[in-house]
């Protein structure tokens, strides 16, 4: 497997402020994440999923064990810059992460940051934005756009330091739906289209069904991990953990039970419109 | 009598220019007491300054408004009454948390309503306990709760003004599953205590379909509809024209019934879609 | 609403006077206002109005936005020039009575401080108008450049300038979003004296300070994200170059300063 981001038996704790210790928000992680993968972990406030994400680019560091990146241990640091020009992250508030008063200039901030020679800068600027569907509002200030556009814009600035993996810490939690369609368009773009890895820290799990891989915290813990399929079957448990699952899959799970033959797992709406009619068909109640 | 009654209310923008917009136009709608209405729309149709005229922070350009058969701009004391009548809570309401004590705080909009400590200390009770705020909560500084505690108290600060009607915009934005239910659980016992009219801006057709009486859907500046959930989601094939989204199940059900499926079309929630498919499937 | 609102009045354009360098802007602005004040009579200023006029057509920007410039110190100008016509005397006698004396030198005084007030305002708004706020923070970052040993402060300070006119119009939107908030819940901003509607304010600017204390943090964070250590090693996309326009500037402004140096020896007196 070629693994780009590694959680070696990882605890965290944030520091306290009173004579208590905090509790632990990340306990003995160990997780493994591939090259060109598009990871979706969810969890409740407080899971750790947050943690996670600042944890993959050496914003925190490990209270035990090792996060490794590419091979570079993110305490190590001589390599941090090295680690953040490979991790790439977007961050919830569209707002706090634009720098500068023009959109093609905070574009340019990242790879201005690593010395990147001039003319190099203006091509990896437009094709960033080309490439989240901002090129027309390079010249705009950014206190005028969306939150989506806002988003999309934090998106090219990271492309253009060219990174290997591109982890998005809640990026859509306070977009409204155009915006969260916008990002998620653009991000499955990038993975598909461009072979990025993609990390993506969500709790809304209609965002977290189009992964090809979900990951659920809970308590600190990694509680599930597998596929959509696999972990959205897990209808009870993950309810029990203050999350949603999808209405078809509710709906399907309730039918399984009743005895029809019907698949259990059913992510998306259309899949389910066509597993009732098959049901329908041959119970003959039906005509198409 | 109608709680809210608006008569052609519009707001316009830039007026006399080639640039006129209008942030509303031509509202009319009656709301009568007591009503948990939700209200959807594209970002931009209108909902948020629709929302600001009721409690007279925006006054429009031409139309009338009446809360509690009183017109709002009749004068400056009618306009200053209902802004304590008409309690409005806007979106991610814990920026706006500013005293020592979450006490103080909450007691902000009784004390600008020149009520009586003893009042005030009856109303803040009262508000923490719709928000499930406890004792120990009230000596606290507001910036040492989490996001989810920030945001109760500073819906409660708009509740204990006892308002007789309650807007909240978006108070689910940015909160995870069981924030979001709690929270929805909190105003839905409200209004059931209080019997007072809530309106809440939303986004989700799912949260709105599950807890509202009636609701308002606004296009492009307009009221486009105005029924109980029933009757707005029959016509759900408009709602998603409008580029609105409707529940995973409603889609579901639509689709089915396009296929000549014998279904009902008015499924919106996953309880319904069960019943719906026992009915069919116990026929056949 | 409040979006409309720019720091600084930039209007963008594509005139001459938009694309000429910044630093050169800069220096020759501060150049012009020397110049202005080196004028000794009519005939010096009327060259540097005469220059004035050619710059404002060639900014293509309209003469009423120039004029709204001067109406807030308009009132300066005419105190000012009032000031000049009644405590200057020279020349000849116009107008007496009692101790009130109005001389040709007194009037013709204030005409030429009002003109050099008019000229001083039109010249650096003019540099404003035609120079985004960025454009003048590079300018004055590279301007300064040179001094090595100021390299790293400099670079600091246009840093954070650049991110403050970023935030304005934010913060601006973030006071008017809590501003709402709290006038939803009878906060009352307008009636009362100057102490009670500054204690007024006072849950505007504990919000707004707290959550710009948020923003610095996390911007902070972001900026480190995207391998952000200081001005050492960085380079820049927008690079800055001296083209033709900039070279005829220098040229028709030092041939300016001549013919005024000439004139104020010529004519020596006002008249």
């Amino acid at each position: 497997m070629d693994t780009i981001i590694k959680f070696e038996n990882v605890d965290f704790r944030y520091e306290s402020n009173s004579e208590f210790s905090e509790p632990m928000a990340i306990n003995g992680l160990n997780l493994e994440i591939e090259r060109g993968d598009f990871v979706a972990v969810l969890g409740h406030n407080g899971s750790g999923k947050s943690t996670l994400a600042k944890l993959t680019n050496a914003i925190l560091l490990p209270e035990q064990g090792k996060v490794l990146i590419n091979g570079m241990d993110t305490a190590d640091d001589e390599l941090k810059y090295n680690i953040r020009q490979t991790i790439g992250m977007v961050f919830q508030n569209p707002d706090n992460q634009i720098v500068a008063t023009i959109v093609e200039e905070d574009v340019a901030f990242g790879p201005e940051n690593l010395g990147v020679e001039p003319q190099e800068i203006r091509k990896r600027v437009d094709d960033a934005l080309k490439t989240v569907g901002m090129y027309d509002y390079r010249q705009h200030e950014p206190h005028k756009l969306s939150g989506g556009q806002k988003q999309r814009v934090a998106i090219a600035g990271v492309i253009a330091m060219q990174p290997e993996c591109i982890v998005l810490d809640e990026a859509t939690a306070m977009l409204d739906p155009r915006g969260r369609q916008e990002v998620m368009e653009t991000i499955r773009m990038l993975n598909k289209e461009l072979g990025m890895t993609v990390v993506f820290i969500t709790h809304f799990m209609d965002e977290a069904v189009t992964a090809n891989r979900v990951v659920v915290m809970d308590n600190a813990k990694v509680l599930l991990d597998g596929t959509p399929k696999e972990v959205f079957a897990n209808t009870e448990l993950l309810r029990s953990v203050g999350l949603d699952v999808p209405q078809v899959t509710e709906l399907s799970q309730f039918l399984s039970k009743m005895g029809i033959d019907m698949p259990n797992n059913i992510l998306q709406a259309e899949e389910c419109v066509t597993a009732i009619l098959k049901v329908l068909e041959v119970q003959g109640g039906c005509l198409l | 009598m109608s709680i809210i009654k608006a008569e052609n209310l519009s707001y316009l923008y830039s007026t006399g220019t080639p640039f006129e917009i209008a942030a509303i136009n031509d509202v009319n709608i009656e709301i009568e007491q007591g009503e948990l209405v939700g209200i959807i729309g594209h970002t931009g149709s209108g909902k948020s300054t629709f929302a600001q005229h009721l409690n007279g922070l925006l006054k429009p350009t031409s139309g009338k408004l009446y809360i509690d058969g009183v017109d709002v701009w009749e004068s400056k004391k009618t306009v200053r009454d209902v802004r304590f009548k008409v309690g409005l809570c806007f979106q991610y309401p814990e920026y706006q948390l500013f005293e020592e004590t979450v006490y103080k705080d909450i007691s902000f909009g009784p004390k600008n309503m020149g009520l009586s400590e003893d009042d005030i200390d009856k109303r803040v009770r009262m508000a923490a306990s719709f928000v499930g705020l406890k004792e120990e909560h009230l000596s606290k500084s507001p910036f040492d709760l989490s996001g989810g505690e920030k945001r109760r108290v500073a819906i409660a600060g708009v509740m204990a003004m006892s308002p007789k009607v309650l807007i909240l915009d978006e108070p689910t934005s940015g909160l995870d599953p069981k924030g979001r239910d709690t929270i929805l659980g909190m105003i839905k016992e409200y209004r059931q205590d209080t019997g007072n009219t809530v309106l809440i801006v939303s986004h989700s057709m799912e949260d709105v379909a599950k807890m509202a009486t009636k609701v308002l859907v606004m296009n492009s500046s307009r009221v486009a509809m105005y029924g109980t959930v029933d009757e707005i989601y029959s016509r759900s094939n408009e709602i998603i024209n409008m580029g609105l989204d409707v529940p995973q199940i409603t889609r579901v059900f639509m689709r089915l019934a396009e296929c000549g499926v014998d279904i009902g079309r008015n499924v919106y929630t996953v309880e319904q879609g069960k019943q719906e498919l026992s009915r069919l499937l116990g026929k056949a | 609403m409040v979006k409309d609102i720019t720091i600084g009045q930039y209007f963008p354009g594509k005139s001459v006077l938009h694309r000429m360098d910044p630093r050169m802007k800069i220096v020759l602005t501060l150049a012009f206002i020397v110049i202005i004040f080196l004028c000794k009579n009519f005939f010096s200023l009327g060259v540097m109005v005469v220059m004035l006029a050619v710059m404002v057509a060639s900014s293509k920007i309209s003469i009423k936005l120039i004029l709204r410039g001067i109406k807030p110190i308009l009132f300066i100008i005419i105190f000012t020039a009032v000031l000049n016509i009644f405590y200057t005397n020279k020349g000849d006698i116009w107008f007496e009575y009692g101790f009130i004396k109005i001389t040709s030198g007194g009037v013709y005084t204030a005409i030429f401080m009002a003109v050099r007030i008019i000229c001083l305002i039109i010249a650096s708004s003019l540099l404003t108008y035609t120079t985004s706020p960025t454009m003048i923070t590079d300018g004055l970052e590279r301007l300064m450049s040179p001094f090595k040993f100021m390299k790293n402060s400099v670079h600091t300070v246009a840093m954070m300038m650049t991110i403050a006119l970023r935030f304005i119009p934010t913060l601006i939107e973030e006071f008017d979003k809590i501003t709402n908030a709290q006038k939803a819940r009878g906060a009352d901003l307008e009636t009362g004296g100057l102490i009670q509607r500054s204690k007024a304010l006072v849950p505007i600017f504990i919000p707004l300070f707290v959550t710009s204390f948020r923003r610095a943090y996390e911007l902070a964070f972001a900026m480190e994200c995207r391998c952000y250590k200081g001005g050492e090693g960085r380079t820049r996309m927008r690079q800055m170059k001296l083209t033709k326009i900039d070279f005829l500037s220098v040229i028709l402004l030092t041939t300016m300063c001549t013919a005024v140096v000439v004139l104020n020896i010529k004519f020596v007196h006002l008249v």
